[in-house]
């Protein structure tokens, strides 16, 4: 298959239906190949295009050291593993689906903090109190370090969280957290509000291509077939 | 990351020597702090900006360790497992690797694995003779090594804080200016709101609620903000308080009785912060800012000259020595002055040696007070590459 262009698809949960639909809308179908358990397909009727069925933040992996050409995954996820995105990959089109905000949510109780600076002023007198730094549970540490540094907020320690972040403040995990949200129902209903010019990154799913990829002449064939469709 | 050659290895092992005689004939005992060292209280003391670029993992056993970002903290710990009271007068020197993630990429000047060879001098209260003692053994050492033409970049956190210290204005405003005093752009902002508005939060408050509280009552304002908590249905979650809570309220309101920071305050701010100049005609430049504008702040400019005076007579050309009120090192341990000794092959942004004061380090980790103490590293593959005439 050499020559040929890897398209990274999520392979499982509601992105991977919800990618399947737009492709499909295209009029770019995915079909399974092969014995590799699934995880390998192609796209009818399209030439020199081989798609591998992974993970959502395995896609950022592909396309970050080029193992994929073509990927479909959600933006925070790009901008989260990796670190010089710019440079590795492109966003080309955004799809209209996975859409979530990455924000920084705190207590509501905390009435006096509405905004990133009052974080930063609050948090000597935190670190007086408690005799430690305001702890901050996230799953996006890359993300969440580059934010609060253009926001000037330096007090703080990331407690790295896998699952349930949202529960962390009310368990004393942790102080504040850093997630993703849709609705804002999950924060709300954990006691949580999103500060003013807390939100981070308005994410979403996004046709992605790497840069660092090896482009054969068929790869980059394919790959304007595959843009020219979904941007319709 | 390229292998590194012998010839490397033999050199950088041989100037090694060169610069640990020269700190160890100053009566500075050579020490060999560990390279894994705990994560928590690694990081707990550089904060996240470091963090960000320390090597982390878990061991089999689930413990959170670090390979150290620099000699420093290590150094720290050492003097205080040895004098944990850190009531004792030490000089200490090292040379040994250390490591740091680059995000910019891995280069000759910014290697992820780098040796430094420094010195770390605790407990000393002869300030300004304790940093001129640093600034002169550090060059000492990297002329011993080899390298003839550098500039001697200076700058000093202590006249910053006796500046603020000596205009008018409530202590949460100066700790915000010194927050910010690292980034300049958010520095500026911060001064022009406290010029304009000090207190942009209060108009989000709740009105209702801030006419309940009192100054002067911390127990009735507490009552006040509970009972808003409950009218709100907002249940208390979290490590914070209601009293913490109220004081955060109590300081908005503060600020927003406050008068805003005058407009020649900030000016004098902003001029001072601009002074940039070789040493002497900088002390002078100060000199004369602080007398124009009426303000006195004798005692850290008698500092600043009586530790130039001191560079000078240990044979330091002042021509070398260029005075930043800007620069601060952008480690944020440092509490007073600062210096980084500069070669033009790298330019400024990869100083082949720097240091200065960092008093509160010690108490970071886990002295009882606050400890007098001074130091400085030698990036030794830039000291090497910049003896070799930038061939890296």
């Amino acid at each position: 298959m050499s020559g040929s262009l890897v398209f990274a698809v999520p392979s499982k949960g509601r992105l991977m239906e919800q990618t399947a639909e737009a492709l499909g809308r295209a009029g770019l179908v995915l079909r399974k190949t092969g014995s590799d358990r699934g995880y390998r397909g192609e796209v009818e009727g399209l030439e020199g295009v081989e798609v591998a069925f992974v993970s959502a933040s395995e896609i950022a992996h592909y396309l970050k050291s080029g193992q994929a050409h073509l990927g479909i995954t959600g933006e925070d996820l790009i901008r989260e593993y990796i670190i010089d995105a710019d440079k590795r990959v492109e966003l080309l089109h955004p799809l209209g689906f996975g859409r979530a905000d990455v924000v920084v949510a705190v207590p509501a109780c905390w009435i006096d903090i509405r905004k990133m600076a009052h974080l930063q002023a609050m948090a000597p007198a935190f670190r007086r109190t408690h005799e430690r730094r305001l702890r901050v549970a996230t799953k996006y540490t890359n993300l969440t370090r580059r934010f609060f540094q253009s926001k000037g907020v330096s007090d703080y320690r990331i407690v790295e969280s896998l699952g349930a972040t949202e529960g962390t403040p009310a368990s004393g995990a942790a102080d504040i957290i850093v997630d993703i949200t849709t609705t804002g129902a999950t924060l709300k209903a954990n006691g949580l509000k999103v500060l003013d010019d807390g939100v981070i990154l308005r994410s979403q799913a996004n046709l992605v291509a790497s840069r660092v990829a090896d482009w054969s002449d068929t790869a980059r064939a394919a790959r304007h077939q595959i843009v020219a469709r979904l941007k319709g | 990351m390229v292998a590194e050659s012998a010839r490397k290895f033999e050199a950088l092992e041989a100037q090694a020597q060169r610069l640990m005689s020269v700190f160890t004939k100053a009566g500075y005992e050579a020490v060999a702090p560990a390279i894994i060292q705990p994560a928590d209280v690694f990081l707990d003391v550089v904060g996240e900006r470091l963090r960000a670029r320390t090597y982390v993992f878990t061991d089999p056993d689930g413990s959170e360790l670090c390979l150290r970002p620099d000699l420093t903290v290590p150094t720290c710990r050492l003097h205080l497992e040895r004098h944990p009271e850190a009531d004792v007068e030490a000089r200490y020197c090292y040379n040994g690797p250390a490591f740091r993630f680059q995000p910019g990429g891995v280069t000759a000047a910014h290697p992820r694995e780098f040796r430094q060879a420094g010195i770390e001098y605790f407990g000393s209260s002869s300030r300004e003779e304790a940093e001129s003692e640093a600034v002169r053994l550090t060059l000492e050492a990297v002329r011993a090594a080899g390298l003839e033409s550098f500039g001697l970049r200076i700058g000093d956190l202590g006249l910053f804080q006796a500046l603020l210290d000596a205009i008018d204005m409530p202590d949460r405003w100066r700790a915000r200016l010194r927050h910010q005093f690292w980034r300049p752009d958010a520095f500026h902002e911060e001064l022009a709101r406290l010029t304009r508005d000090p207190a942009d939060v209060l108009h989000d408050l709740p009105a209702d609620l801030m006419s309940r509280m009192d100054p002067a009552n911390l127990a009735r304002s507490e009552s006040a903000v509970a009972a808003y908590l409950d009218e709100q249905g907002l249940e208390l979650i979290g490590a914070r308080s209601v009293r913490e809570v109220t004081q955060g309220l109590l300081s908005a309101a503060a600020d927003a009785a406050a008068e805003p920071l005058s407009s020649e305050a900030a000016d004098l701010i902003d001029a001072y912060t601009k002074v940039k100049a070789p040493a002497r005609a900088a002390g002078a430049r100060l000199e004369d800012l602080m007398n124009e504008r009426g303000v006195a702040i004798e005692a850290a400019l008698e500092a600043y000259q009586k530790r130039l005076q001191l560079l000078i007579d240990s044979g330091i050309d002042p021509a070398l020595i260029e005075f930043s009120a800007e620069f601060g090192r952008n480690l944020e341990y440092y509490t007073g002055f600062v210096f980084e000794i500069v070669v033009p092959e790298l330019g400024t942004g990869s100083p082949v040696a720097g240091g200065g004061r960092y008093d509160g380090l010690l108490k970071a980790v886990g002295a009882r007070e606050a400890v007098p103490a001074v130091g400085s590293a030698i990036h030794t593959e830039r000291l090497l590459s910049a003896i070799d005439g930038g061939e890296a």
